[in-house]
């Protein structure tokens, strides 16, 4: 068994998008795994962007030596901090490819992600399926045998390919993103106190005024309070424009997060709305998902027969 | 391009000749009619009333039941009282460059007929009755600060009668002017008004989805003021969404001139913003707190 294959050699591996996840039991098999994959990447003169936790950004330029120059770099604890921005990071990149084919390792889930964190991330792995289909592309995505088993058992099922142990396979049990991302859509918990607003279009700007409030009492910063305003702002504003003209804001503290609940009667017509950077100029808007989940620590997303709830977590530290 | 404001002409408490009188009966209109035109004949001034909602001759009556010559006053020109359907004409739907213009010919006409300036009654109630109009109502309100009574010895007091307009608009148009008589309105969630000491405007309030035809009127303002280095004052603004950033920077784009606009100690959500686009920061200049 070989960890370090060259993704092209993988048998199968006959279309322009390679989505694999890399299962690593520690140190030794990801240098093996994932540098190997880099190296050769590089060594094939490819773009590659590496997205994956601090530590392994260190183990990662250790291993390339001089040819990590070659690489772009993202620590994923803060560009991926919330998973719903990681697509936007990574399209970003393959846009300025220009047509070249990308490689690019992404590690959205690692040891100490929150349930509700991987969950949202393994969102976006399936959704990665949906905005690279036919690109010219391989993203090669790390996971720690470490993680908790509904962890790896879902990496199966968002990734077309899986290999280590092992070498790269067909994911037997690989399944359409669009079904992973309704199997994610459960019920989310209730919160203990919450305070609950109702709003429509009338009361848009005194609810704005009203989160604001409730932030500064909360004790959130003077600067993190501009991140929850614009982001609770632009979703109360997506309620009113698309969610059927009204919704209900609840917010309440958890932990050491201040929490928004955006819940109205929307559908999620495309989910990869939020995931691609706008263009700000744009006469008709398109830009609130995108910003909040730039803004937020964590985004939840549920689409349901019943509607569309956002839930927006910010840290207070 | 025109010379900025304050560059020629009286420019003395602009902001206290062009007012917003808000009324809710009667009595209170006729004591705000009759004290203005008693000014006008006290300073020689001529004196144009455009009435909307009102009869020109209740306006008349009005004003010689309260022992004003008014008779004679139009006899002798100085006063006219003529009803209009929008915008100062009978004829023609409401154009803020027109009126602009217009408000400059009028001044020269009164001087010709040596007068020692104009005062002017309007009464702004038609913005009530379609949105569109509405929103070049306010562009106008805020224009006409730097465009013409900085510019010209103009005295002008639009008349709002509460009866007549819903609170949102009234507020929002009132809120326009820098200086207010008579009933108290209230605050709209967003308030646009001209800056008194440069030439540009300030923003009172929370901008967001709900605000959006507040924003394009005050772009609109901003595109059109035919002045270099405008400035918007957003210190006392609470919140700017992306979309209302976009609006003005589209603005500031059209802006006359090569300077940018000035954003005047903005919320930290505008920061926050330009640094997620940072492309909309072209033609912004953001001045700190």
């Amino acid at each position: 068994m070989t960890t370090r294959s060259r993704v092209t050699a993988v048998p199968g591996h006959r279309f322009p998008f390679f989505h694999p996840a890399f299962f690593y039991t520690g140190p030794d098999s990801y240098r093996e795994g994932v540098g190997g994959f880099v190296r050769d990447a590089v060594a094939d003169g490819r773009p590659v962007l590496v997205a994956v936790p601090g530590p392994r950004l260190a183990l990662l330029q250790g291993f390339l030596g001089p040819a990590r120059a070659d690489v772009t770099w993202e620590d994923m604890t803060r560009a991926g901090r919330n998973p719903g921005r990681i697509l936007s990071l990574i399209q970003q990149f393959a846009d300025r490819a220009d047509g070249a084919r990308v490689s690019i390792v992404g590690e959205p889930i690692w040891v100490g992600r929150t349930p509700a964190e991987a969950l949202e991330a393994t969102r976006h792995e399936a959704l990665i399926n949906v905005a690279f289909a036919g690109r010219e592309a391989d993203i090669l995505c790390p996971y720690d045998t470490a993680l908790p088993a509904d962890v790896l058992d879902r990496a199966h099922r968002t990734h077309p390919f899986v290999g280590g142990p092992g070498p790269y396979r067909p994911s037997t049990r690989y399944t359409d993103p669009h079904k992973v991302c309704r199997d994610l859509d459960h019920p989310l918990p209730e919160p203990r106190d919450a305070v609950s607003l109702a709003f429509d279009v009338d009361t848009l700007g005194r609810t704005r005024d009203a989160a604001s409030a409730w932030a500064q009492a909360a004790g959130l910063t003077y600067s993190r309070r501009a991140d929850w305003l614009l982001a609770v702002g632009e979703a109360l504003s997506n309620s009113v424009r698309h969610g059927g003209g009204r919704g209900v804001l609840r917010m309440w503290c958890e932990d050491r997060s201040v929490i928004a609940e955006i819940s109205d009667q929307g559908r999620l017509a495309d989910p990869l709305t939020g995931r691609r950077r706008p263009d700000p100029f744009a006469p008709n808007g398109g830009r609130g998902m995108w910003i909040i989940h730039q803004l937020c620590d964590l985004v939840e997303v549920r689409a349901t027969e019943q509607g569309l709830v956002l839930r927006l977590h910010l840290e207070t530290a | 391009m025109a010379t900025a404001p304050n560059a020629a002409g009286p420019t003395a408490r602009a902001g206290g000749r062009h007012s917003s009188i808000v009324y809710s009966d009667d009595r209170r209109w006729a004591e705000h009619v009759c004290g203005f035109v008693r000014d006008g004949l006290t300073r020689h001034e001529a004196m144009r009333y455009f009435a909307y909602a009102t009869e020109p001759a209740q306006v008349l009556r009005t004003l010689t039941d309260a022992g004003i010559d008014a008779q004679g006053a139009v006899r002798s020109a100085q006063l006219v009282v003529e009803s209009v359907s929008s915008g100062y004409r009978a004829d023609a739907a409401f154009d803020p460059d027109a009126l602009i213009g217009q408000w400059h010919a009028t001044v020269d006409t009164a001087f010709a007929d040596g007068y020692r300036g104009l005062r002017v009654i309007g009464e702004m109630s038609f913005a009530e009755r379609d949105a569109g109009e509405a929103d070049r109502m306010l562009e106008y309100e805020l224009r006409i600060h730097h465009e013409v009574f900085e510019q010209l010895p103009l005295t002008g007091w639009c008349f709002y009668d509460r009866r007549l307009m819903s609170r949102e608009r009234l507020g929002l148009l009132a809120g326009a002017h820098l200086s207010h008589r008579g009933d108290s309105v209230a605050e709209p969630a967003l308030k646009v008004a001209p800056l008194d000491e440069a030439p540009g405007f300030r923003l009172d309030g929370s901008a967001g989805y709900d605000t959006r035809r507040v924003l394009a009127a005050a772009a609109a303002a901003l595109t059109r003021t035919p002045y270099p280095g405008l400035a918007l004052d957003l210190s006392a603004l609470r919140h700017l969404d992306a979309e209302s950033l976009a609006t003005l920077a589209r603005a500031a784009a059209r802006c006359p001139g090569s300077t940018p606009l000035r954003l005047l100690r903005p919320p930290p959500d505008v920061r926050r913003l330009l640094d997620l686009f940072p492309e909309l920061g072209s033609r912004l200049e953001v001045v700190a707190r």
